[in-house]
């Protein structure tokens, strides 16, 4: 997702402790996924797309809406085929009442998932993996080099299936006898047998690797006993709690909020009118607030692209 | 835990002193250390054989009755080819990583029964560096890779910054202390290896095969960084290479695996190597049964191209900053029956060439035109991707239905490259080299047209590549024509008619071999 390892410093949370990021994002997805009022879901959307504009750019972001839109639509179409209550109807067609009501708890549900979505892939970037091995601390130093020796495996699997499938259709002398004159270029599918044999490959590949890698590992003094330490990366400076303590508190508040104008709001039968509240600002604050904290940061660093 | 780390200093710092005491120069240091108290490692009458299950007769003996000592702060170096058992003589020095197996006799470490130290004393005197970059490093990131030892042995917080950043400066690492691992070059990785084994600040450092995967250049600067370690920093090191031409400059002592006994050797000697393909027929025993013809007159103006790329420009990943052109207008011509060599450094877009032309890959722009392509062979870097089957005998056999051999011309082949011995055997149980072997084994038991071979004498000793290099040219005496890769000029200079320099992701120009590494400034042999 982040195109390296390091995580840019130019980005809201880039310059703090991941402690201050790992508190935002918990807020944020669980608020949004617990309220479906239509106002909190909308400031939620823009936000996620907002701050994923900022890490991603517009068009990758504008790309990944090709098929969120879909979806919200799928989802906002659906739900009146399921659900029969609401007291507006908008029209009949067939079997089927297509009723106000429904229509917008499909919509609201759409963009309540497009925004998780946006969100989680937003805190992927922000919070990369060694970033939250910073957070997963010393008590767990089993679990944590598996994890990133998870992560690691995963890619280095792909790139080698890649090879193995790759460099096997190039061998095309062993494919059939040998013709004279230019042939086809070897094709890029690979059979079903030629599955079987690449994972064969890998696995084998994979165990050699794993002999060694634990040679290694004894090798520097893994599980030589005694106990672990854990090298920071980042300090948790005074300031970083302050942020986490104030990004906390907004939070705390958004969440109340969010909790009165969802009792007051319901779909069914009738939805009650929209008004203007000053409720909804504290959640603007923070749904906004990542992507307003790097706009500001890149104008006055003079490189807003 | 402080007290402890301190205590692991001590040799180190002693070790400073004494090289700091010595006029500089590896010949002047020998004297002054040889009446040190103590040698960093030393053997005496060591024999080691691996472990057979039980029931059976016990195997030969890969170290046998070993006498040796390495003065600290020595460079030494351990010479030997594949199989004379230099990983297994290092490992000795390191109990916690030592195969399976009996020993007998002393070995010692900084004046210590190596086999009583605990793997905490062991992890904190002595760093070791594997063979391979790729599996040797466990961690996601520069960074956590180099304080992943300092990590298990619990140094506390301001130590490891400090350890980590000195070594991460030593190095000129920071520009990429926060990149992923996966992201680093060949180059890099095996730098970042070194640099986290010595992190932990050994006294001594024991390195296998470090260099076997780095271009020229990159092996003269890894060797020169190696060397200010031992001299700066006072750590005694030892090298163990088939290939030692290199780094002959920089060491300061050899010995020679002979009979599983190192012999101290005079570092001159390591200075010649002899040729690949003798001039009367090939050299070794091995390969007397494959004739290698000499390389044929390079055409100027080749006939009818079989292979060419016309203005190819390649990039993996289609946006954004990943996606750098690796090709940026390559133009490439081979005639048929022609082996054309391709040099470069790490990264210059060898592997992509190849790829290109095997069809992998498609040029973004630009054309690739292969009237091969019916019948070709690519051997990858990797030698792995090709082999899948549970024997070697299975394995050779794989193919034999679709491009029609029998038993019989398998056989012939596999004892043509020394596996004949080895056909039972699972492919994984074999040496790096010798699965390099297999794997082109099977690849000219199919009589390819077009062989392309990426990196083939990469990790071979002497013998191996000897091999290599005579069936090339008995393959392209037969008509086949070939496309490879290298680093090593010596084999290419053997095998090759033509030579192209990659560079700048163009193919800077195209020479008769003998003229091109003639006229070299970097690829000289």
């Amino acid at each position: 997702m982040s195109p390296a390892g390091s995580h840019r410093a130019d980005v809201a949370f880039g310059q703090s402790h991941p402690v201050v990021a790992a508190v935002y994002f918990a807020a944020v997805i669980g608020i949004g996924t617990l309220v479906t009022q239509p106002v909190f879901v909308a400031i939620s959307v823009a936000g996620a797309l907002l701050f994923g504009t900022c890490l991603q750019g517009a068009l990758s972001t504008a790309r990944r809406l090709r098929w969120q839109l879909p979806m919200v639509a799928l989802v906002c179409l659906a739900n009146p085929l399921f659900s029969h209550s609401g007291a507006t109807v908008v029209a009949t067609l067939g079997p089927v009442t297509v009723r106000l009501e429904a229509l917008a708890y499909g919509l609201c549900m759409g963009g309540s998932l497009v925004s998780m979505l946006q969100w989680v892939l937003d805190a992927a970037c922000v919070l990369t993996e060694d970033r939250l091995l910073e957070l997963s601390g010393s008590c767990l130093p089993v679990v944590s080099t598996m994890v990133s020796m998870a992560i690691q495996l995963v890619p280095q699997l792909r790139r080698r299936y890649g090879v193995v499938s790759s460099t096997r259709s190039a061998c095309t002398c062993a494919q059939a006898p040998a013709v004279e004159g230019p042939a086809v270029a070897p094709g890029k599918g690979a059979s079903r047998m030629g599955y079987v044999n690449a994972s064969t490959v890998l696995m084998a590949w994979a165990m050699e690797d794993s002999v060694e890698r634990a040679d290694a590992m004894r090798a520097r003094g893994w599980e030589v006993g005694g106990p672990r330490t854990r090298y920071r990366l980042q300090t948790l400076r005074a300031r970083d709690v302050v942020l986490a303590t104030a990004v906390g508190s907004l939070a705390l508040a958004c969440a109340l909020l969010a909790w009165v104008a969802q009792s007051q709001w319901s779909f069914y039968p009738n939805m009650p009118a929209l008004v203007p509240w000053w409720g909804y600002v504290p959640y603007m604050a923070l749904s906004l607030g990542p992507a307003v904290v790097t706009a500001v940061r890149r104008i006055r660093e003079g490189s807003l692209r | 835990m402080r007290v402890k780390t301190c205590g692991g200093e001590g040799p180190r710092q002693r070790a400073v002193a004494r090289a700091e005491g010595q006029a500089a120069g590896p010949a002047a240091a020998q004297p002054a250390l040889d009446h040190a108290s103590q040698p960093a490692l030393e053997l005496e009458d060591a024999s080691f054989s691996y472990a057979v299950p039980a029931g059976e007769l016990a195997g030969p003996e890969v170290v046998s009755h070993a006498s040796a000592r390495v003065p600290a702060g020595a460079f030494a170096l351990l010479v030997g080819g594949t199989g004379s058992g230099k990983t297994t003589l290092l490992k000795l020095f390191k109990p916690e990583i030592r195969p399976q197996g009996a020993l007998s006799g002393a070995v010692r470490v900084l004046g210590r029964d190596a086999a009583a130290m605990s793997p905490r004393e062991s992890a904190e005197s002595v760093g070791y560096v594997f063979q391979s970059p790729d599996s040797q490093i466990v961690c996601d990131s520069v960074w956590h890779e180099l304080a992943f030892g300092l990590e298990n042995l619990g140094v506390p917080q301001d130590q490891m910054r400090r350890r980590v950043a000195e070594t991460c400066y030593f190095f000129g690492m920071e520009p990429w202390f926060h990149r992923r691992c996966a992201d680093l070059s060949g180059g890099q990785r095996q730098l970042l290896a070194l640099a986290s084994a010595l992190a932990m600040r050994p006294s001594v450092l024991l390195l296998d095969e470090p260099t076997s995967m780095l271009d020229p250049v990159a092996e003269k600067s890894f060797l020169s960084l190696l060397r200010r370690v031992n001299r700066e920093l006072g750590c005694t090191v030892v090298v163990a290479t088939h290939a030692p031409r290199a780094m002959v400059d920089f060491a300061s002592m050899a010995f020679c695996m002979e009979g599983g006994r190192p012999r101290q050797v005079p570092l001159d000697s390591l200075r010649e190597e002899p040729a690949l393909i003798a001039a009367g027929g090939p050299a070794g025993a091995a390969s007397a049964a494959v004739p290698g013809p000499a390389p044929r007159a390079f055409a100027a103006v080749p006939s009818a191209p079989v292979v060419s790329a016309r203005d190819a420009w390649v990039r993996y990943g289609r946006y954004g900053r990943d996606g750098a052109w690796v090709l940026r207008g390559a133009d490439l011509q081979m005639s048929a029956g022609e082996v054309r060599a391709v040099v470069g450094g790490n990264g210059s877009g060898k592997s992509t060439l190849l790829m290109a032309v095997a069809g992998m890959l498609t040029p973004q722009r630009g054309r690739v035109a292969n009237a091969l392509s019916g019948s070709q062979a690519l051997l990858p870097q990797q030698p792995k991707a090709l082999l899948s089957r549970p024997s070697v005998e299975e394995e050779l056999m794989e193919w034999a239905p679709t491009a029609g051999y029998d038993r019989g011309r398998m056989l012939a082949v596999a004892t043509s490259f020394g596996l004949e011995g080895a056909l039972a055997r699972h492919p994984y149980d074999l040496s790096g080299g010798q699965q390099q072997l297999l794997a082109l084994a099977k690849l000219l038991l199919t009589r390819p047209r077009l062989l392309l071979l990426d990196e083939p004498t990469k990790g071979l000793d002497h013998a191996a590549r000897s091999l290599v290099a005579a069936h090339v040219r008995r393959a392209a005496a037969g008509g086949a024509t070939v496309l490879l890769s290298t680093h090593d000029v010596a084999f290419a200079r053997a095998v090759a008619d033509s030579c192209s320099l990659l560079f700048d992701g163009q193919v800077a120009l195209t020479q008769p071999a003998g003229q091109f590494f003639r006229e070299s400034w970097v690829w000289r042999a």
